[in-house]
């Protein structure tokens, strides 16, 4: 065989190795790679690496026996695999922060039972006070504000840290959907905080009335006699409270808006 | 989260018996979707994770189509779709409840620090 012959045989052996490895395809499917990205991020934030839990155990596993099996799996058990540890990863991620601001709300919990702690030894010696000395309050407007409303800005004034207003009907205090566990009249932690201290105030006036008001769905009555009956436990006279529901029909109502109002009404109305 | 049928499956698959998902173990997978699926509604999730709900309610109702032509298959594959879905939806719930409770604590803190002399620090 001369040189000619050879260099032939070399340039045709070299052409038929490029073919070949243009036509089989290296490394997972593109769909495959998305997912491993997906989970890399997972596991680089620590919000979901500090809260992993076995969801990302699974994800990881998924992402694998697919990595590994996907160029012999037909297209139908193929894309059910993509499917299947998508979701799970989502899931992971999920899951991770829930449980990272579940935590973290415990953490301020704690600081909020400080700081209100700390402001019931101040404020009941000076906000209080000073309300009652500067009767009557005026607006920002400078118009003199009737008593009764004067005396709910001092309950206002006792509960730091509530989410409360002062409107038509008196002092509103707030509690969201998300202060009832899902689906249930059940009161979570979290509310039972804000009630304990609203049950402080509602026991230092007794003269005041108490509507609690369930907002939006069937689980309104049950929710408006959950506040009612935790506040009777915490002492407040429940001849005082009336609890009701409130429909769309009643008034204009976004849907979807869930929560009881305590409504809180000075003996000067 | 217990989903690892579809390892199975891909295995099946592999072995060329993909055919061969039987009835009662599709069924099962059916029971645990539905499961799951209630378990997401009591989360309300039709509240917090709507899409992924809506999903979960469509993929079982393809299982269930799949059962009425005692396609055992279809029956388990979109079974697992169902449960994957619904778990989602519970997830995503219970983050967003957890967001929103975290969030309203912290302005009750960032209220508290401010009326506070020094911020309440100790």
């Amino acid at each position: 065989m001369n040189t000619s012959h050879k260099r032939l045989l070399l340039t045709a052996a070299l052409t038929a190795l490029l073919g070949a490895c243009a036509t089989v395809p290296q490394g997972p499917p593109p769909e495959v790679v998305r997912l491993q990205s997906d989970l890399d991020r997972l596991h680089s934030d620590p919000r979901i690496a500090a809260n992993a839990g076995a969801e990302l155990g699974n994800a990881d596993a998924a992402v694998d026996v697919l990595a590994r099996n996907s160029r012999s799996l037909d297209a139908d058990s193929y894309q059910q695999g993509v499917y299947i540890a998508d979701h799970l990863i989502r899931i992971a991620e999920a899951s991770a922060l829930a449980r990272f601001e579940e935590e973290r709300g415990a953490q301020l919990g704690a600081e909020r039972e400080r700081l209100l702690a700390r402001a019931s030894m101040t404020e009941e010696r000076t906000v209080v006070t000073e309300v009652r000395r500067e009767h009557p309050v005026r607006t920002d407007t400078g118009e003199l504000v009737p008593q009764a409303r004067a005396e709910l800005m001092s309950m206002q004034n006792q509960l730091p840290g509530v989410e409360s207003r002062l409107d038509a009907r008196g002092l509103v205090i707030r509690l969201g959907d998300f202060m009832f566990e899902p689906g249930q009249a059940m009161l979570t932690g979290s509310a039972q905080q804000s009630l304990d201290g609203v049950a402080r105030v509602l026991n230092s006036d007794t003269d005041a009335g108490i509507t609690i008001e369930g907002f939006g769905g069937p689980m309104a009555l049950a929710r408006a006699n959950a506040v009612r009956d935790y506040l009777d436990a915490r002492g407040v006279d429940i001849s005082r409270i009336d609890a009701r529901s409130v429909t769309r029909r009643d008034i204009a109502m976004a849907d979807g808006d869930r929560r009881v109002d305590i409504v809180i009404r000075s003996e000067y109305r | 989260m217990r989903s690892f049928c579809f390892v199975l499956v891909a295995a099946l698959a592999m072995s060329g018996a993909a055919h061969a998902v039987d009835r009662d173990g599709a069924q099962l997978e059916l029971a645990q979707a539905i499961n799951a699926v209630q378990a997401a509604e009591r989360d309300d999730a039709a509240r917090y994770a709507r899409a992924d709900l809506d999903e979960s309610h469509a993929m079982l109702a393809s299982a269930q189509a799949a059962s009425d032509h005692r396609d055992w298959t279809g029956l388990a594959m979109y079974s697992e779709r169902a449960k994957v879905s619904a778990d989602l939806a519970s997830a995503r719930s219970r983050q967003h409840r957890a967001e929103a409770a975290t969030a309203e604590i912290e302005r009750s803190v960032d209220s508290l620090r401010a009326q506070l002399p020094n911020g309440g620090a100790p």
